[in-house]
């Protein structure tokens, strides 16, 4: 059985970050990396799949610069057993359609059984890199789930929808899942692995060999959302607050009217 | 008259007597030897360890150790009455080795008598009142054990066997010298040397002379086999504590207090890391088990079973030996309890109280290290979630690195690489460094330091967190990343001195980054500001102040660092009123041992049982020393309901308030 996961490396959300120059997107100073969220569960649930059949072979996949080697480190030592590497600096400037065109021409003639990405990345957001792939490769793709099971070529999931309602969707390898918060606990990863992950398989294929379609997007303009009317914080004495609050009430709404 | 007595009076002296005597003593030798072999055995279960370099000191400080009794008077009650038996019971030993010496051996061979004259007399009322004492000492035991029941005390039927055979040893001594001296002795001048012993002859004195040769025979006969018992003995019974307690003086951890050993991580062949099965502990680990002699003071005062957490140093310990010798086999997580290993704040309350040598911290740490770097464990998420927040961030707060040196905006001072000429290097740490709170104490430290006119320079964002929290919760790996990295730059800056206000972040750069080639000079805030005010160059005016002190566990137990900290207090004009446990005996604020980073889910609070020990003193403020407890106590004041009447605060905060301008 073959395995793919995808992966992709983000800033840590509690960086700061600021525009680029290009105006185009964020700058890269002062950020720190890391493995996107939904790309943990969809690693540690390849993983979960690998441990359960025995004797699959798991590859993680990553697109982007020299730095991204770090990432997938982490996702070998969790138990991917190979990494291929798409050695592009310019990732971050690639929309989607490109992305997934990258994937699924690496993934066409592999005969992969199943694959998992995550269900979108922290940083562009848009969803549509798992999808698109499988559409690529014309295989049945399940979007959103937190829920993953599999028995000999089924595969039976629960997508997250709105409202908190869940569906049950099952398909038949090979097929294409996205991961979603809640699917599992992505393992810490042992220091025996983590050794292990240093000498694992990481082959590095220039991103010209791959990118075989153009974009079909493109972004103009990055901007934080403007600065509405921030919050007030009152201190002092509660008798006095709630005069003030009633002050402010009367002068600038019609509530006490 | 000569005074002196008739050695083997009524027994005799011949084959008859001296042959089955010592036929005994060799039989109970045996079984001693035996037993004891027996046991070395189970020890040698576990992996080696150096324990007996520089061997004189350590024969020194053992013998210093069993002799005054001192780690066991530390504690007064029951310590004085152990200490007293056992001088009584030791003079009493050397007592009957002299007699042994003159009557077997120099009276025997070269008819040389010492114990005569005046030296007679004096052994005769040391011996009889070290006697007394012993029973006296004995009873209280007797009385603490089985009538006081203190909470928490194991008995066990060993302590019964013991103090059962250890009162009838003594009441027949005084029964055989009673008959003696009801016999030869009562109305001499010799008498009133054995008050004792004379009492014992009065009571006997009512029967005939013919019935006290017999009683004095049969009672020397059988005090001769229960001494010979409790010989044989000794390994079976809890009176292996008298030799394997006193050896462990001997393989006692000689420091530096609280240093952890460092693991092997680049070597190759290694497949476990930490513990789980006795064949990765050492041989110290089972040792330890029958140095203990089940006195609980490490229970009475470790703050995880305080606060109704399942951990007990002691039971820890002593499972480890069990199954050294019932079941070497055993998983000792498992049998220890995963909830019990990760309770512990490694405050060393256990360690430095223990009349043992024990060392409890580091067994719980082998363990921890197993389950993190082996299984990927933690006591919960959040743990994990600030172990991975550390990996990307460096530090647990999971707060972009970029920002660590934002807290010294305004207050002029550079990173050692913007100007490496500097007095010393500020190690801030992570809280002080990202939490609000705590970068106040940071800012005071610095208006102290620029009012001394002492250059500082930070690392600033380069600065990751010292892996301290991270490798007390086991994960050496992340710990040893951070630390290497730290000292790269820290070696590079080439700084000569290194000043931290973390007691956490002082401990480990000074003991533990040794391991890892750091060799800088490295000081706590507190004795570095001291050495400022006693020199002059820092005044501060004394502006009233009436609070209490907390000696965190990582500047006090860990470091011995009591007196710096209350020296500056009362620099700043402030009176100390101490709580119930202070110094050596403080407790814990909780976020000791990694547990900074974990939730506390079991039992009470550990920082609210604190602050709520501060405010029984009755005053307003409760200052300390340590980012971890002041974080714990603005927590715990809060939780206590209390932030109204007790107001945690730092040391560097009070004196940066009376700064003379």
């Amino acid at each position: 059985m073959k395995i793919l996961v995808c992966i992709k490396q983000v800033p840590d959300m509690e960086s700061k970050f600021k525009v680029a120059a290009s105006g185009k997107w964020y700058d890269t100073a002062d950020l720190a990396w890391r493995m996107n969220e939904y790309d943990e569960y969809a690693v540690e649930q390849a993983v979960q799949v690998k441990e359960q059949v025995g004797g699959a072979d798991l590859t993680v996949l990553c697109i982007g610069g020299e730095q991204v080697k770090e990432t997938m480190k982490k996702a070998l030592a969790m138990g991917c057993d190979r990494g291929v590497h798409v050695a592009d600096d310019k990732a971050a400037e690639k929309e989607p359609f490109e992305i997934a065109g990258i994937i699924a021409e690496f993934a066409r003639d592999k005969q992969f059984d199943l694959i998992f990405t995550g269900m979108q990345s922290q940083d562009r957001g848009s969803a549509q890199v798992g999808v698109l792939v499988a559409e690529m490769l014309g295989i049945p793709s399940i979007s959103t789930i937190v829920q993953f099971a599999y028995a000999d070529g089924r595969i039976e999931t629960r997508r997250e929808l709105e409202g908190g309602v869940k569906a049950v969707v099952k398909a038949m390898a090979p097929a294409l899942v996205t991961c979603q918060l809640g699917l599992n606990t992505p393992r810490y990863p042992t220091l025996p692995n983590i050794m292990k992950a240093k000498k694992k398989e990481l082959l590095s294929l220039p991103v010209a060999d791959l990118l075989k379609v153009d974009a079909r997007q493109e972004t103009t303009k990055m901007y934080f959302p403007a600065k509405k009317g921030g919050g007030l914080v009152l201190e002092g004495e509660l008798g006095q607050l709630a005069d003030q609050l009633i002050q402010i009430l009367k002068e600038k709404t019609g509530v006490l009217a | 008259m000569e005074f002196t007595r008739e050695i083997y009076w009524n027994v005799g002296h011949g084959a008859a007597t001296l042959v089955p005597m010592y036929l005994l003593f060799i039989i109970a030798l045996a079984i001693l030897v035996y037993g004891f072999r027996q046991r070395i055995a189970v020890y040698r279960q576990g992996l080696p360890l150096d324990r007996t370099d520089h061997l004189g000191e350590r024969v020194v400080e053992m013998l210093k150790d069993v002799l005054l009794q001192k780690k066991v008077i530390h504690v007064a009650w029951p310590g004085l009455l152990h200490g007293l038996f056992f001088w009584g019971f030791f003079l009493l030993l050397i007592g009957t080795t002299l007699i042994v010496i003159q009557a077997d051996f120099t009276d025997l061979l070269f008819d040389i008598k010492f114990l005569k004259g005046t030296f007679y007399k004096i052994f005769s009322i040391v011996l009889d009142l070290a006697g007394l004492v012993a029973i006296v000492m004995l009873g209280g035991l007797l009385f603490r054990r089985y009538v006081l029941k203190p909470e928490g005390l194991v008995t066990k039927p060993d302590d019964a066997i013991m103090h059962g055979l250890m009162l009838t040893i003594l009441i027949t001594g005084f029964v055989i010298e009673g008959a003696r001296m009801a016999v030869t002795e009562t109305g001499t001048p010799l008498a009133p040397w054995s008050p004792v012993g004379m009492a014992f002859a009065g009571l006997l004195s009512g029967a005939g002379e013919g019935t006290l040769l017999t009683i004095h025979k049969l009672t020397w006969w059988f005090h001769l086999l229960l001494a010979m018992a409790f010989i044989g003995l000794i390994p079976f019974t809890k009176f292996r504590h008298i030799l394997t307690t006193s050896a462990n003086y001997i393989f006692a951890d000689r420091g530096p207090k609280g240093k952890l050993v460092s693991l092997d991580l680049e070597n190759e062949e290694s497949e476990t890391f930490g513990a789980t099965s006795l064949k990765e502990m050492t041989w110290k680990d089972i040792f330890d088990a029958d140095a203990c002699t089940l006195c609980k003071r490490c229970q009475d005062r470790c703050p995880a079973w305080a606060t109704g957490k399942p951990l007990s140093p002691m039971t820890v310990v002593n499972q480890i030996g069990e199954a050294a010798f019932t079941a070497p086999d055993s998983q000792l997580i498992e049998l220890i309890g995963k909830d019990v290993l990760w309770s512990c704040t490694t405050c060393r309350a256990c360690q430095e109280i223990c009349p043992a040598a024990i060392e409890h911290i580091g067994k719980i740490i082998e363990l921890r290290r197993s389950m993190v770097l082996m299984e990927g464990e933690f006591p919960g998420d959040e743990v994990m979630a600030a172990m991975e927040a550390t990996e990307v961030n460096g530090n647990p707060l999971g707060i972009g690195y970029a920002t660590r040196g934002d807290w010294a905006e305004g207050l002029g001072v550079k990173t050692v690489g913007e100007d490496g000429d500097v007095d010393i290097l500020y190690f801030v740490g992570c809280y002080a460094s990202f939490d609000k709170r705590n970068i106040a104490v940071a800012r005071s430290f610095i208006q102290l330091c620029q009012a001394a006119g002492v250059k500082v320079g930070i690392l600033g964002r380069e600065e990751k967190c010292c892996g301290e929290p991270m490798r007390k919760m086991g994960n050496e790996y992340l710990y040893q990343t951070l630390a290497n990295e730290n000292i790269e730059l820290i070696n590079a800056a080439g700084v000569k001195k290194i000043v931290t206000t973390c007691p956490h972040c002082y401990n480990t750069l000074a003991k533990d980054y040794r391991d890892l080639g750091l060799e800088v000079e490295v000081e706590p805030y507190t004795v570095f500001l001291e050495r400022l005010i006693n020199d002059g160059r820092l005044k501060v005016t004394a502006a009233d102040l009436t609070c209490t002190y907390h000696d965190s566990c990582y500047l006090g137990r860990h470091n011995d660092i009591y007196d710096p900290p209350r020296a500056l207090i009362r620099a700043a004009g402030g009176t100390v009123v101490e709580m119930e446990r202070n110094r050596a005996e403080a407790f814990c604020c909780s976020a000791g041992g990694g547990r900074i980073m974990a939730e506390e889910k079991i039992g009470e609070r550990i920082n609210i049982r604190r602050v709520q020990m501060a405010q029984a003193t009755g005053v307003g403020v409760l200052v300390s020393n340590c980012p971890f407890c002041l974080t714990m106590f603005e927590d715990g004041v809060k939780g206590a309901g209390i932030e109204e009447s007790l107001r945690p605060r730092d040391i560097a905060e009070i004196l940066a308030e009376r700064i003379v301008k």
